[in-house]
């Protein structure tokens, strides 16, 4: 008799998860290499009693993101680079090599190559990019080689995962099954990826799991209702 | 209703984003400087169902899981290294400096500090000071019957007399090169401070070793971009707007919430 009441209640835990999932895109609208997230549902057949019936429940099955590329923002920076079509920088933190498409490198104090949190950088080997102290000039070609004062030093190592990426804090990916090196990778130097959340979508995606929402509640009310009907309506025979 | 929170987040991120950039509208005209942009990174990732969890005995296993992100924080809000441009004034201590590099200057405490602001001026008793009235560090004084001052490209100060064609050297100005310009902690009046990330300072001839040449009679304009921060004020304007909308829109959520009883 309230399986229809856990039906509902069911899809309004999923739809609060989709809200934040909503909520945490249009807050990282500005991130720079942020990809979007997609909440993935799927029902649950669950059995009913010996009767052979069964009842259908929505729940978050899995989220997926989006890999599209987001915009490029030209910032002029002569160590700014954003990856264009695939490919991801690699970087070394403490916890293990880290991917990422956000490309907002500086110098370190030993004058190497690191993201906004000083972790290194890799380079083509596998190593931590040295950059000439004194060089005036720094350019990171097409392919991802950088040239300092037109003497080729080093290489920005460009991979691909061999499966799925995990996400990590600070714009980060986990790629749990490894990654090989790009063959031809190109890159964009003095530019930054933009976060590929689009507000027009997450906007109205917003305004439909709110509207679902609250259809969820009316249905609850009037289940509620009817319910009290019934037992009213027994109550007097 | 964790997405209240989020989009607090949202906004606090672009609420810092705006200051940013009012504080480079508001120095547009301030000399050498240089503008700050602001960068943001996602929060940790809260794993509701981590992938790669065994789904059957076969061992089939979730292939993406679930993971909800908890929302953005600024991550950094670095110096941009970009030239301004090099306005003519005539004066004969003002000297812009073309390339990298900063002018060494003495603060009354004893502490050194760095600038690209070369507007200076002459002290009392002769010395060659900023125009908040700190001495460079190369101690340069200027005879108080000189009537004229050059100052080369590559730093060499002279004084000019009435009675001889030749100049007399008063000394070099040097220019300081750091590693990473952008660690410099930034102290105010146009002036930065040596730190950890920035490397140890680096005293160069000018046109020497990668630090820029002097420029007698020029100065260094600011170096924001009003167009740029403009436009950027609007996104970031924009962008607070819509995490509102997600307050607003949670807030409507959990007031259908409470109508139900």
């Amino acid at each position: 008799m309230t399986h229809s009441i856990y039906a509902s209640l069911g899809r309004q835990h999923g739809l609060m998860q989709e809200m934040q999932v909503v909520s945490n895109n249009l807050a990282n609208s500005s991130t720079t290499g942020f990809k979007a997230d997609r909440a993935v549902f799927a029902e649950f057949i669950v059995p009913r009693g010996a009767g052979g019936d069964s009842i259908s429940m929505g729940g978050l099955a899995a989220h997926s993101f989006e890999l599209t590329q987001g915009g490029l923002k030209t910032t002029g920076g002569q160590f700014d680079v954003a990856v264009q079509g695939e490919g991801y920088f690699v970087i070394q933190t403490d916890r293990g090599e880290r991917l990422t498409r956000a490309g907002h490198f500086q110098l370190n104090a030993e004058s190497e190559l690191i993201d906004s949190r000083g972790n290194l950088v890799m380079g083509g080997g596998g190593n931590a990019i040295s950059i000439p102290d004194g060089s005036t000039r720094i350019a990171i070609a097409g392919d991802g080689s950088i040239s300092a004062d037109g003497e080729l030093i080093d290489q920005l190592r460009i991979v691909v995962p061999d499966g799925q990426l995990l996400r990590d804090a600070g714009t980060m990916f986990t790629a749990a099954d490894g990654f090989t090196d790009l063959e031809s990778p190109s890159v964009l130097q003095g530019a930054l990826e933009q976060s590929n959340v689009s507000p027009v979508l997450e906007i109205s995606r917003m305004i439909a799991v709110q509207r679902a929402y609250e259809a969820g509640q009316t249905m609850l009310e009037r289940e509620d209702q009817r319910l009290g009907q019934l037992l009213s309506a027994v109550r007097e025979t | 209703m964790k997405s209240l929170q989020i989009a607090a987040t949202g906004m606090a991120a672009q609420q810092t984003r705006v200051d940013v950039i009012s504080n480079n509208i508001a120095n547009m005209s301030t000399a050498a400087y240089r503008p700050r942009v602001a960068e943001f990174a996602d929060l940790a990732y809260q794993q509701v169902l981590t992938p790669g969890t065994i789904t059957s005995q076969t061992g089939t296993v979730v292939p993406s899981g679930i993971q909800i992100g908890t929302g953005v924080r600024p991550s950094t809000v670095s110096m941009q290294v970009t030239q301004g441009s090099l306005r003519q004034t005539g004066a004969e201590l003002d000297i812009a400096i073309d390339g990298a590099g900063f002018l060494e200057v003495t603060l009354p405490s004893g502490e050194v500090a760095y600038t690209r602001d070369g507007k200076l001026n002459r002290s009392p008793e002769g010395e060659v000071v900023t125009s908040d009235g700190f001495a460079l560090a190369d101690g340069i004084v200027i005879p108080n019957d000189a009537l004229r001052i050059s100052i080369s490209r590559d730093g060499e100060v002279a004084a000019y007399f009435d009675d001889a064609p030749e100049g007399q050297p008063l000394g070099t100005i040097s220019l300081v090169r750091f590693v990473n310009e952008k660690g410099l902690e930034a102290i105010g009046d146009n002036m930065f401070r040596e730190t950890e990330a920035s490397g140890t300072p680096n005293r160069l001839v000018p046109e020497t070793e990668g630090v820029g040449s002097l420029r007698q009679g020029f100065l260094e304009d600011s170096g924001v971009d009003v167009v740029k921060e403009i436009s950027d004020l609007i996104e970031a304007q924009r962008g607070y707007e819509l995490n509102s909308k997600v307050i607003t829109a949670s807030d409507e959520m959990l007031a259908a919430t409470t109508r139900l009883r």
